[in-house]
């Protein structure tokens, strides 16, 4: 609770600073991805190597029936969400036919191939420059009340999902998550019908990660496939799932607004960021094997750490 | 027609011929140690800005050069691949595939760092400017010697892990790592040479291409790609296969850019890896081992 409250506070200090209040929107976005993500990597007990694919399914249907259609961003939720939902649902049997590192190459090549579509569709998806004139949240006069309302927005979707995510896990569904992610033979000798709660963590979480999609492009009225479908910005959510600690709700919280903080500070270094950024966080990586949120849980027992596998077995 | 069907065939040979390349070391490393090696874009950076440092800065001669590289690539591959990273997350894959992502992007960013695209970073290692004619199709003779080069490569590895006895111990190790181990394989440094013979298929390959292929900081990411792309349709890990899945590569881009649409070729052979992925997970190869 104090977290939340640090949060709700936060935008409030740099109300007059409007590069601060995007950079908080940012990390709330962040991870407001990483945290079904964390839920994601537990409940189906593999690796997921392309979320940011249903970030591109959120973002292109809300930029394409916007920019076409005259849609406005409710309007375009209910079809993110359906298309989202559909899109999960059809692809949730791979939680249960690809194994292992099979389903981590699986999921790392859907946002490569759905990047080559906005390459190959340019007329469509403008793959080289993106979308853009996408009917915005709200617009107001004032560019600081407008950030502002942007931020708080961008908090209240992340602390919702934070909220839905950790209700889920101390109910029955997080014990069956824990179950799958230990030993799926197990689970499944125990009568648990794991392919059931496999496919439906795979799909609700899935749509949640399209609705950040869907966030993000009436927040910026653009959205580049360029931008969010290739590999760093996979690389980045894993970063923010495994620094703030690994499959811990709350640490991808500490994650994302670690990554992102320290990436804007390190800009003052000029070109060489570049290179001190994931320096720093490899040496974090090495260091905190637990992640900054295990830094908090030092002393205190952990009820459960989930395991994250990729490699074939 | 029949002029297309030509430069399909000889592009797919070639195409094949260097993806196969591309691809050998991350195959072996994927066979023996059977790790996902994320960092392997890497190898071709540090062997392009390395090569250029020893030149440019410390006006080395282009042999001299070659030979500074491929002992810093080992010195490299060893002490900041290997033992801080591989040997030491072996069993914490989350961590090791991030760990390897990391250092991959940290060679990117340093060698843009110190050699930007405005550095004009070129590599001199041209055997053969000018082209050849095959029927209607005109090929540059460089691609057509890395062509070759790469069959020599494959050909040299193939009877290394066949007919020597550290051959066999590398695929005993990786058929069965603990059963080897019984039979007295030195398990550790079996995966340390194969990391370092790992390095050598895509040195040779980017020094060979580097005259005629577009040189970049962030090329590592691109040919990591490729490599994956042929190591899962080959089946991860086995070396028969993954000769077998670069050709099909190689002709499958050929015959998209020539017969079809050129900005199609990287999503037909991402949609049939895909295709290969949910339907035949193992790929071509009948076995998990090296060979």
């Amino acid at each position: 609770m104090i977290g939340v409250g640090f949060l709700i506070l936060l935008p409030i200090l740099f109300v007059n600073d409007p590069d601060y209040m995007s950079l908080i929107t940012s990390a709330n976005i962040l991870a407001a991805i990483a945290i079904p993500l964390a839920w994601q990597m537990s409940g189906i007990g593999r690796m997921n190597f392309g979320p940011q694919f249903f970030v591109g399914i959120g973002g292109f249907t809300a930029a394409l029936l916007s920019i076409h259609w005259g849609w406005g961003p409710w309007q375009t939720l209910g079809v993110v969400v359906l298309f989202s939902l559909c899109l999960g649902l059809l692809l949730s049997p791979l939680t249960t036919i690809a194994h292992g590192l099979y389903f981590s190459l699986i999921t790392l090549i859907l946002p490569l191939m759905f990047l080559e579509v906005t390459f190959v569709y340019n007329e469509t998806f403008q793959g080289e420059t993106g979308l853009y004139g996408i009917a915005p949240f709200l617009e107001l006069d004032n560019i600081l009340i407008e950030q502002t309302v942007l931020c708080y927005c961008s908090l209240g979707l992340m602390l919702l999902f934070l909220y839905i995510v950790d209700k889920t896990l101390r109910s029955r569904i997080g014990l069956f998550a824990a179950a799958i992610n230990d030993e799926e033979d197990v689970a499944d000798a125990c009568g648990l019908n794991i392919n059931f709660w496999k496919m439906l963590c795979f799909t609700i979480t899935s749509v949640m990660i399209g609705i950040a999609g869907w966030f993000l492009a009436h927040h910026d009225g653009t959205f580049a496939g360029i931008t969010y479908l290739p590999l760093p910005f996979m690389i980045k959510i894993l970063l923010v799932v495994i620094i703030g600690g690994r499959g811990e709700l709350y640490g991808a919280i500490v994650g994302a607004y670690f990554v992102t903080i320290l990436e804007r500070v390190l800009t003052v270094l000029g070109a060489v960021n570049y290179v001190i950024f994931p320096l720093i966080l490899l040496i974090l990586l090495f260091t905190l094997p637990e992640g900054l949120y295990g830094l908090y849980r030092k002393h205190k027992y952990r009820e459960y750490y989930p395991t994250m596998r990729v490699r074939k077995r | 027609m029949f002029d297309s069907i030509q430069y399909v065939l000889v592009y797919g040979f070639i195409l094949g011929s260097i993806y196969l390349l591309i691809s050998l070391g991350f195959t072996i490393v994927c066979g023996v140690l059977r790790v996902f090696h994320m960092g392997y874009g890497a190898v071709f950076v540090v062997a392009v800005y390395t090569m250029w440092m020893l030149m440019d800065t410390f006006h080395l001669s282009l042999f001299a050069a070659m030979a500074g590289m491929f002992i810093l690539q080992i010195l490299f591959t060893l002490s900041v691949i290997y033992f801080p990273v591989v040997k030491r997350y072996f069993e914490r894959e989350e961590l090791l595939l991030t760990s390897l992502i990391l250092i991959s992007f940290i060679v990117e960013e340093a060698a843009n760092f110190f050699y930007p695209e405005s550095a004009g970073v070129d590599i001199p290692t041209m055997i053969l400017s000018g082209t050849a004619r095959i029927g209607s199709s005109s090929i540059p003779y460089q691609l057509l010697i890395a062509s070759g080069v790469s069959v020599i490569t494959t050909a040299v590895f193939v009877l290394y892990l066949l007919k020597t006895r550290q051959g066999l111990v590398i695929r005993a190790v990786s058929q069965d790592l603990e059963s080897a181990e019984l039979m007295g394989a030195k398990v550790g440094l079996t995966h340390a040479l194969a990391m370092v013979l790992s390095i050598i298929p895509p040195t040779i390959c980017i020094l060979v291409i580097a005259p005629v292929w577009g040189i970049e900081p962030t090329m590592g990411t691109s040919l990591l790609m490729t490599a994956i792309m042929v190591s899962i349709l080959g089946g991860l890990g086995n070396i028969k296969g993954s000769i077998i899945a670069s050709y099909i590569v190689g002709f499958l881009s050929s015959s998209v850019a020539f017969l079809v649409n050129p900005r199609m070729m990287g999503l037909a052979t991402l949609f049939v890896v895909f295709v290969v992925l949910i339907f035949k997970p193992t790929g071509i190869a009948k076995n998990e081992s090296i060979w």
